[in-house]
């Protein structure tokens, strides 16, 4: 299990990783999610010892330090960009690392590489490229790995496959950190959420927590819209329109029902807004800029 | 440690540069064979036909890349998160290239057995006193042993610019003008009568005279306006110094 306890990254003076702190659980698929420049690869950095920082990071009751790297014997990446020699093959790549011949050829069998994992590396697709920076992460039966934009070059086929990889080291115990921009790829495949921006974390919980405590907009439909929204104006509720309907947060339907009743207006319609995952990002985001704006 | 030695012999052994780099210098060898082999039969083999000179190059070309390759691949991360500490990475690139130094050192006294037993030139008695009142032979082994040293200066140098400068072409132009251009600077500076000699006979790129004053005492001394031993000695402290800069320069550099 991977903790971060109050870390904090500094770049020169200024500090990037502002009092971070969750957890990735045994087997777990945790997306760390933010916008460009919120921290992402600095945290994933800071985990690999590769930053200055301060607070606690241990893995598996093993303290990681910038000069303590033991622990992440166990531990495979992939940050920014593959890291790949192109004067040596596809398969030479990963012997440079590898211990486990057997399992260094199930990974080439598996990202389905065996076409041109003999060929020099030089000569590879970014999106090759991609997959053996994957293979080299997925390395000597990793117990964490860490994804920094796994999905970048890959196509539909590849993206597919690398989510079945994913899914399955998970369910054999291996923990997954993974970032990427494409969030409708990273639902599929990931249990908890860690939200950030500008260095600091706005949400950490499980999927499901995820999906409910932003999943709190209902659409609202009436036999008399116009008297509807008079009625709400007058109440001072807020709301917004959509159509031919209205969107209500969760915590005013109460309030609504009482004033649909005392107004004779008969309720047609009430149901629960489904946004996409995006959405809800984009949402708690937005909600976290605002009350930052605020203070 | 051991994993981050394999991985640099690893990358090492399946460089082009560093196979093609021993047939240039034997090349090269050959060539001052052919050009001093029936004048200077004896100083060829005390210098192992000057070789010394090719293996600083090869050494400048080799180890100039050992970081920028590192930097430039976007490797650098996957190197430092799997190794223990920096210091493993640092110490590791640094043993490599210095093995790598010592068989080029090796394969340069094997031909130089080679070349002078050939009609390349006059043949040359390995037991008959040359230098120091030393037979040639031993002469020849102190040498190689003196410009080994040389070539851990060299070696430090060319580390402690490789962290500060990422690009290979950028690296390899610097390496190769300040180790062979620099001593003749160092010499300008002395033509010059400054004042300051005493100090500047002391700047690092003098010490790089070791292995020439060595076999050429009478020639170079004039020049550098230091012993042997003061050499050695300044050669051996610069190493050490260029060693500690660099790995520092290494520590906080970010990646």
């Amino acid at each position: 299990m991977l903790e971060l306890s109050n870390v904090n990254t500094f770049i020169g003076r200024r500090k990037i990783i502002n009092n971070v702190s969750f957890t990735v659980k045994d087997g777990s698929v945790v997306g760390l999610i933010g916008p460009n420049g919120a921290g992402k690869t600095t945290i994933m950095k800071t985990i690999l010892g590769l930053t200055k920082f301060t607070g606690v990071i241990t893995l598996n009751g093993k303290e990681i330090t910038e000069n303590n790297h033991s622990p992440l014997t166990k531990v495979g990446a992939l940050i920014e960009h593959p890291a790949i020699y192109p004067f040596l093959t596809g398969l030479e790549n990963l012997k440079l690392y590898s211990s486990n011949k057997i399992d260094m050829m199930n990974i080439v069998e598996q990202l389905k590489m065996n076409a041109y994992i003999d060929l020099k590396a030089k000569g590879y697709s970014l999106g090759m490229k991609q997959k053996l920076g994957i293979a080299i992460a997925l390395l000597n039966k990793p117990r964490l790995v860490i994804l920094d934009e796994p999905m970048n070059g890959l196509d539909i086929e590849a993206t597919i496959l690398v989510r079945k990889i994913i899914k399955q080291y998970s369910s054999s115990g291996t923990s997954f950190l993974i970032s990427s921009h494409i969030l409708g790829e990273l639902e599929k495949v990931m249990t908890a959420v860690v939200l950030i921006s500008d260095g600091r974390v706005i949400t950490n919980c499980s999927i499901e927590e995820f999906e409910k405590i932003n999943n709190q907009q209902y659409q609202l439909y009436t036999e008399n819209m116009p008297k509807t929204l008079q009625s709400l104006n007058d109440y001072n509720i807020n709301f917004s329109q959509s159509s031919n309907h209205i969107v209500v947060s969760r915590g005013a339907l109460s309030s609504i029902q009482k004033i649909l009743y005392q107004n004779n207006i008969l309720l047609l319609e009430l149901k629960l807004q489904q946004p996409s995952f995006e959405d809800l990002v984009v949402t708690s985001l937005k909600n976290h800029r605002g009350s930052q704006d605020e203070k | 440690m051991s994993s981050n030695l394999y991985q640099e012999f690893y990358k090492l052994y399946h460089r082009k540069v560093a196979w093609i780099a021993p047939f240039m210098m034997i090349f090269f060898m050959i060539i001052m064979g052919i050009a001093m082999g029936k004048s200077s039969e004896r100083l060829l083999v005390m210098t192992a036909y000057n070789s010394s000179q090719w293996i600083s190059l090869v050494l400048i070309i080799v180890g100039s890349t050992f970081f920028s390759m590192e930097f430039q691949n976007n490797a650098i991360l996957t190197l430092l998160y799997k190794a223990s500490s920096k210091w493993h990475v640092y110490l590791s690139k640094f043993i490599v290239i210095f093995i790598y130094d010592v068989i080029l050192h090796l394969i340069a006294i094997i031909f130089t057995i080679i070349l002078s037993l050939t009609p390349l030139n006059n043949p040359a008695s390995w037991s008959n006193i040359y230098q120091y009142q030393k037979p040639l032979a031993l002469n020849m082994i102190m040498n190689t042993g003196v410009d080994m040293i040389t070539s851990l200066l060299i070696i430090s140098l060319i580390f402690l610019l490789s962290c500060i400068i990422n690009s290979n072409s950028a690296v390899i132009t610097i390496n190769i003008l300040i180790i062979f251009m620099g001593p003749f600077v160092t010499t300008n500076l002395f033509w010059s009568k400054s004042n300051a000699m005493n100090i500047l006979k002391w700047n690092p790129l003098n010490m790089t005279n070791l292995t020439q004053q060595y076999y050429n005492y009478s020639s170079y001394h004039p020049v550098t306006l230091l012993s042997n031993m003061q050499l050695l000695t300044g050669t051996i402290l610069y190493m050490l110094l260029f060693t500690a800069f660099g790995y520092l320069i290494f520590r906080r550099k970010r990646f």
